[in-house]
């Protein structure tokens, strides 16, 4: 079985197992009715159902000479030959992840200007320099000015964290 | 009429209004293209500002900050390929190709024009055909959005060419999302798991920062070892817009077109321009000599996009000023921006404050002229953002994203919520799932739902209602022709490739 073969069916799959979790999820809620609050989430788990097992049948059945169809508009694979580099997605999503779960505790000038810094070294391309003092003053910066416009220009009070009995 | 234009005008030119008009455009359009703020934030945060205003300057600021705001979503959308607001979804389609190309002045100076051109034809509509234009839109009821609704999500087979299969899922999935929460109706909480944050279900922004925003940083993390900038080959030496004489008369049609979708989808309520921006990209595909050129880089693609979102503007000015009906959030504060001044919008608005009116025609326009002058002139410096290093500049729109999801309700669950949704839209990219069905599945799908069960308790659960009633029945039909093509189009290449001889090729 080709590659794309694999994929189209494990896509398939994948939108079964979706159309299945929902389909679960809609059993445990109350009725009241024909129609009534379970009715379109069960006609779209019926959806979802139907279109995994139509997909994963259509990639089952795939030709190889098939596999290079005319891309959508919405086809948005990266188009970059260069080899995906995944542990770079991982560090970005816990990067993330920690700066959101950090927002509360240290404040948003603290936990942006640290998500920017390390976010900055894990993103620098291979064979440039990592300049740890640019990368630092511009994540403070950056943090800085975002939390003050937003927090005195446009009234949105960003968490301070420990900072919050010093600022006006 | 002309009397109140020229007074409405001669009051838009006064210094304090035009200063209040210029800065309202430009904070509009830098709110507009940063992901994850809107027009909504912008024009509620600026609000307690025009209290101390007289009434036209007042509106005048926030009409100023709403035409800002949905031409600005363009620049992250073409140069990013991450619409700043749900109006410009449909932008990334083609300015993010023409970006690549190295077209993404050209997409930017297309996209400003035809902003500009869809923002004065929406104007010239809510002046010249307003109040006949929102009595048909009131007349509607809940059969006939159904209708609308169903329609405009079958119209999700036509964006998903590249496989239909996955392109429907995707439109169903954002549908099934859209069901989180309180149900309408009977009020029952679904798929909450008893978070108190779920109630509400999603906030469109958050899906929309997650599915575009963040998955395409996740994309470019996933090749981040190589590339250093965002655009392959910038254009920066630009002449004018950056477009011929003979492409702007070219695009005129379309432009016309996309106009008239935009301000008909403007006028309905809870429809607006998220919507508008992607039925007049399909419509603009389906229309034209060389639809094989949508999604790989053409200005039809922008121009269709663009000219339908600012279109919206004046279409959801209508219903608001003759009816005093607001259509989405942006018209409901414009609403509370009106009261406060104590001013009711309604049929009687024309005929007793018929210069005020005039002057809130007359700082639309100027609003636009002033969007259309900000945006030539910015569009060297958006072009020049572009030269800081993809490494340092993504990060910093991430922070923005953040910002933006946290402003909406003041809660970090919503940043959880677009780091959620990105992870998903990174999925859905390496599925080769397309993202815009989900969009619109999301935003179609709670019409669709609330507006068949408000028609069923109408016709005390005769579903049949929504066929005898004669604009929702025609609206289905056209539904189940627009489904019966999409699989006759979808099955004519199979029939031809089984039909061809091996090895024969194109005459």
């Amino acid at each position: 079985m080709s590659a794309i073969r694999t994929k189209d069916t494990a896509v398939g799959l994948a939108m079964l197992a979706a159309g299945l979790g929902y389909l679960y999820l809609t059993t445990g809620l109350p009725r009241r009715g024909a129609v009534d609050a379970t009715f379109i989430p069960y006609v779209l788990a019926g959806g979802m159902i139907l279109l995994g097992l139509l997909q994963a049948f259509v990639g089952w059945r795939r030709h190889d000479a098939d596999a290079e169809e005319a891309p959508g508009v919405d086809d948005e694979a990266p188009s970059s030959d260069a080899p995906a580099n995944y542990m770079t997605v991982v560090k970005t999503l816990v990067l993330f992840a920690t700066f959101t779960a950090l927002l509360r505790p240290l404040g948003f000038p603290v936990a942006a200007a640290l998500y920017l810094f390390f976010q900055f070294i894990v993103l620098t391309p291979d064979g440039r320099t990592i300049s740890y003092w640019r990368y630092a003053a511009l994540a403070i910066i950056g943090a800085v000015i975002t939390f003050v416009s937003f927090r005195y220009g446009f009234d949105l009070i960003l968490p301070a964290g420990p900072l919050t009995p010093y600022l006006p | 009429m002309w009397d109140l234009f020229t007074q409405g005008v001669a009051n838009v030119f006064a210094p304090q209004i035009l200063l209040l008009v210029t800065g309202g455009v430009a904070v509009g359009i830098v709110f507009g293209a940063v992901p994850g703020l809107t027009a909504v934030m912008a024009i509620a945060l600026c609000l307690p500002m025009t209290y101390g205003l007289d009434p036209a300057a007042g509106l005048a600021l926030l009409v100023a900050l709403y035409v800002g705001a949905t031409s600005g979503g363009l620049i992250s959308a073409i140069l990013l390929k991450i619409p700043g607001t749900p109006s410009s979804i449909a932008t990334t389609f083609d300015g993010g190709p023409m970006m690549e190309n190295g077209e993404g002045a050209k997409a930017l100076g297309v996209g400003i024009v035809f902003s500009f051109i869809g923002t004065i034809l929406s104007i010239a509509a809510l002046m010249f055909i307003a109040p006949s234009l929102a009595r048909v839109a009131l007349s509607f009821g809940p059969h006939e959005y159904f209708a609308i609704a169903i329609f405009s999500l079958t119209l999700i087979a036509t964006l998903s060419s590249g496989s239909m299969l996955k392109g429907i899922f995707s439109g169903v999935a954002g549908f099934a999302v859209s069901t989180v929460g309180i149900a309408p109706v009977d009020a029952i909480r679904r798929f909450t798991f008893g978070q108190v944050e779920l109630n509400a279900g999603f906030s469109i922004l958050t899906v929309l920062v997650g599915m575009f925003a963040i998955a395409e940083i996740i994309k470019v993390a996933e090749r981040s070892a190589t590339a250093d900038r965002i655009g392959t080959s910038l254009m920066v030496k630009i002449k004018g817009f950056g477009f011929s004489m003979a492409e702007f008369l070219g695009q005129l049609p379309n432009a016309f077109r996309s106009s008239v979708i935009g301000i008909s989808i403007g006028i309905l309520p809870g429809i607006g321009a998220g919507t508008s921006n992607i039925v007049s990209y399909i419509v603009a595909r389906s229309r034209s000599k060389t639809p094989e050129k949508f999604g790989k880089g053409t200005i039809e693609g922008v121009v269709a996009s663009e000219t339908a979102n600012n279109a919206g503007i004046g279409g959801a000015m209508i219903p608001l000023l003759t009816l005093g009906i607001p259509g989405d959030a942006v018209t409901a504060i414009l609403l509370g921006g009106l009261m406060i001044h104590g001013i009711q919008p309604g049929p009687m608005l024309f005929l007793t404050q018929g210069e005020f009116v005039y002057t809130i025609f007359a700082a639309l326009i100027l609003s636009a002229v002033m969007m259309l002058i900000l945006e030539f002139w910015g569009l060297r410096v958006f072009i020049r953002l572009l030269a800081i290093p993809k490494h340092i500049l993504l990060p910093i729109i991430v922070v923005l994203c953040a910002v933006g999801a946290f402003g909406l309700a003041s809660r970090i669950f919503d940043i959880w919520t677009i780091l959620g949704f990105g992870v998903l839209g990174y999925a859905f990219v390496k599925a080769g799932i397309p993202t815009a069905p989900f969009i619109i599945g999301f935003i179609l799908g709670p019409m669709a739902e609330t507006n068949f069960r408000r028609g069923l308790q109408l016709a005390d659960g005769d579903a049949t209602s929504f066929l005898t009633n004669p604009i929702s029945g025609a609206f289905l039909a056209l539904a189940a022709a627009s489904v019966g093509w999409q699989i006759y189009r979808g099955l004519r290449p199979a029939r031809t490739v089984e039909t061809q001889p091996e090895g024969g090729g194109q005459p």
